[in-house]
């Protein structure tokens, strides 16, 4: 569950954004759709805790991230969130399958190698796993970052433009893998995108 | 996964970079410890030689070349002077032992060496096998002598003349192997030793040759000689090692010897000294040269992390929006760099023993000198420690960087 609450935030004095209350619920998924320059990765980053707002309140899991330590955060957003960039990045070095692993390593948890190739068989890119990230397709990479956001088992997926490097089979692949994933382990699902194509898959949205 | 798993994957991915830092640091750290190595043993060795020598009498000529003629039998000698004048030293009541030296032949490339039986102790040379020679033209040959030139005990063999093994061969009188000396460390494995009056007896028929020689052997009537320490009037030697009884020797007869005798007088330490300052230039040189090298390993370890960093500035951001603390990716880029240090620390280990096993080979071609010692000095424990802090500074500099990265705006901006 991850609700807000009057969040505002601002770069400058000139570039000022002061965002709609969004509250999605576990297992429910929410669309927010915006054009450039709305504040979209903004938003997303806020509700990521990457940035802190101005004003206003998240509340993650039940919840408010108001008063934390820059550790506590830190912790939360290993734990809690899972998110999904828009151009799939990875560390370089690693392999398909560790870098999926890094998400259990970089949040403490045990490696579930088990768990990966289960991920990687029904996002469809098992026989990639020894490969390095570079190798792989725009859509394929995107999978793979599906699966890194999942293995933590978060209580939120935050995507940030999932969709909008893909061709249309890819961006239905990708949205409906995301849904389906997010169902299973009872996330919530936040979608920040201008893609227009989105919008009939998702019942709650939100316009920037 | 871990720390370590991600940087060595980090270091392979970059594998020239990699391989260019850690040359580097082979080369700086391979050629200090080269040095250090060279210097121990060189050093060693002489030291060893020297011991309880306190001077060395020999024709006049440079001092430096009589001790190395003398003691470490590699330079050419300077002359020949007269047993008579070295034998009226043992009356100064400051000397303790002279040993006179004759050489001029050699066998193999090994020198002949007459001397008396007083040569043998001052060595402590020990008899592996056979016995010690006792009548002319019998001679006990160094552990090396009997490796490389396989004589073993009871075989004779003929000496070339001069010393190197291209001399013309005395055909004519065969020295014959009494026995083997064990191997001591110092000049004697080397050396095919024998009595005084071989080296006359050798050159008595081949006088008439007029062939010009270390150990030019005055006319005289030539006998059997059983008295250890001779003292023919007329005969040559080539230089005679002395040792005093007590320091005041140091200060008298050295003087008394270059003034009042056909002789020089040269005192081994001061010439060593001499010599290693000399070699010291070059070593000071070579040791600036390392330096410089292994200061430019280190740039190169900076400047391949720094750019790398740049290429990585989004792995990192990423790494730490997935919960990496910036201290966890921070010890990642060090480890990174202690790694190359690592690697170019043992690297330049084993490059160093083998430069040494070249040199002792081409050593011990040229003056049978043998290098052998590769383990690991004291001092390359410093030298290890210095690695690594090579390593920690030039990756420290440009990781803290990571203190300052701003994830979201990194995140944001591709």
């Amino acid at each position: 569950m991850i609700s807000s609450n009057q969040l505002r935030f601002s770069y400058s004095a000139q570039k000022k954004f002061s965002f709609p209350d969004i509250h999605c619920n576990d297992k429910e998924t929410l669309l927010i759709l915006g054009q450039s320059g709305k504040g979209k990765t903004t938003l997303l980053h806020l509700l990521a805790l990457l940035l802190t707002p101005e004003s206003g309140d998240i509340v993650i899991a039940g919840k408010s991230v108001r008063n934390l330590t820059p550790q506590e955060i830190t912790t939360t957003r290993a734990q809690n969130i899972g998110i999904i960039y828009q151009r799939p990045h990875f560390v370089s070095s690693l392999s398909v399958m560790d870098n999926i692993l890094l998400s259990n390593y970089l949040a403490d948890r045990k490696e579930d190698r088990q768990k990966a190739r289960h991920l990687a068989e029904q996002l469809g890119f098992a026989d990639h796993l020894s490969k390095k990230t570079n190798q792989l397709s725009q859509g394929e990479q995107q999978r793979v970052s599906i699966a890194r956001s999942l293995m933590n088992n978060p209580n939120i997926i935050l995507a940030d433009e999932p969709t909008s490097n893909l061709d249309d089979d890819n961006c239905q692949r990708v949205i409906g893998l995301l849904k389906k994933q997010s169902a299973q382990i009872g996330a919530s699902l936040v979608v920040v995108t201008h893609d227009q194509r989105l919008k009939d898959e998702f019942s709650n949205q939100v316009f920037l | 996964m871990n720390l370590f798993k991600i940087s060595i994957a980090n270091l392979r991915e970059k594998k020239l970079n990699s391989f260019l830092s850690a040359l580097l640091l082979t080369l700086g750290i391979g050629m200090i410890s080269l040095l250090l190595l060279l210097n121990k043993q060189l050093d060693e060795q002489f030291k060893r030689n020297l011991k309880g020598i306190d001077m060395v009498v020999g024709a006049k000529g440079s001092p430096l070349q009589v001790i190395l003629s003398s003691i470490y039998q590699i330079d050419a000698p300077t002359g020949n002077i007269p047993l008579a004048e070295v034998n009226a030293l043992r009356k100064n009541p400051f000397v303790k032992t002279v040993i006179p030296l004759s050489m001029g032949d050699n066998y193999q490339g090994f020198r002949i060496l007459g001397t008396t039986p007083k040569y043998v102790e001052h060595f402590n040379a020990k008899l592996a096998e056979g016995h010690l020679y006792n009548a002319s033209m019998e001679v006990t040959i160094g552990s090396k002598v009997a490796r490389n030139s396989k004589l073993k005990v009871g075989d004779q063999f003929s000496g070339s003349h001069g010393l190197d093994s291209e001399g013309e061969k005395h055909e004519d009188k065969k020295y014959k192997v009494t026995g083997i000396f064990q191997p001591s460390g110092t000049v004697i494995d080397q050396l095919i030793v024998t009595r005084l009056s071989s080296v006359w007896d050798i050159h008595e028929h081949s006088d008439e040759k007029k062939v010009p020689m270390a150990a030019e052997v005055a006319h005289s009537e030539n006998q059997k000689h059983v008295d250890p320490e001779p003292d023919e009037e007329g005969k040559d030697v080539t230089s005679a090692l002395i040792q005093f009884r007590n320091p005041m020797g140091l200060m008298t007869i050295p003087r008394q010897i270059n003034e009042n005798t056909s002789m020089q007088a040269a005192l081994p330490s001061i010439e060593i000294n001499r010599l290693f300052s000399l070699l010291g230039v070059g070593i000071e040189t070579l040791r600036t040269l390392a330096l410089i090298i292994i200061s430019i390993a280190g740039v190169s370890v900076f400047i391949s992390l720094y750019n790398s960093l740049k290429d990585r500035k989004y792995e990192m951001a990423l790494m730490l929006s997935m919960g990496a603390t910036r201290t966890r990716l921070f010890l990642m880029l060090l480890i990174e760099g202690l790694s190359l240090a690592v690697i170019g620390f043992f690297a330049g280990i084993v490059a160093s023993r083998v430069g040494l096993w070249v040199f002792s080979k081409s050593a011990e071609q040229d003056f049978h000198y043998s290098l052998g010692k590769f383990a690991l000095l004291p001092e390359e424990i410093y030298l290890f420690f210095g690695a690594l802090a090579i390593g920690v500074v030039a990756a420290a500099l440009p990781s803290l960087g990571i203190y300052r990265l701003n994830i979201s705006r990194t995140l944001a901006e591709e």
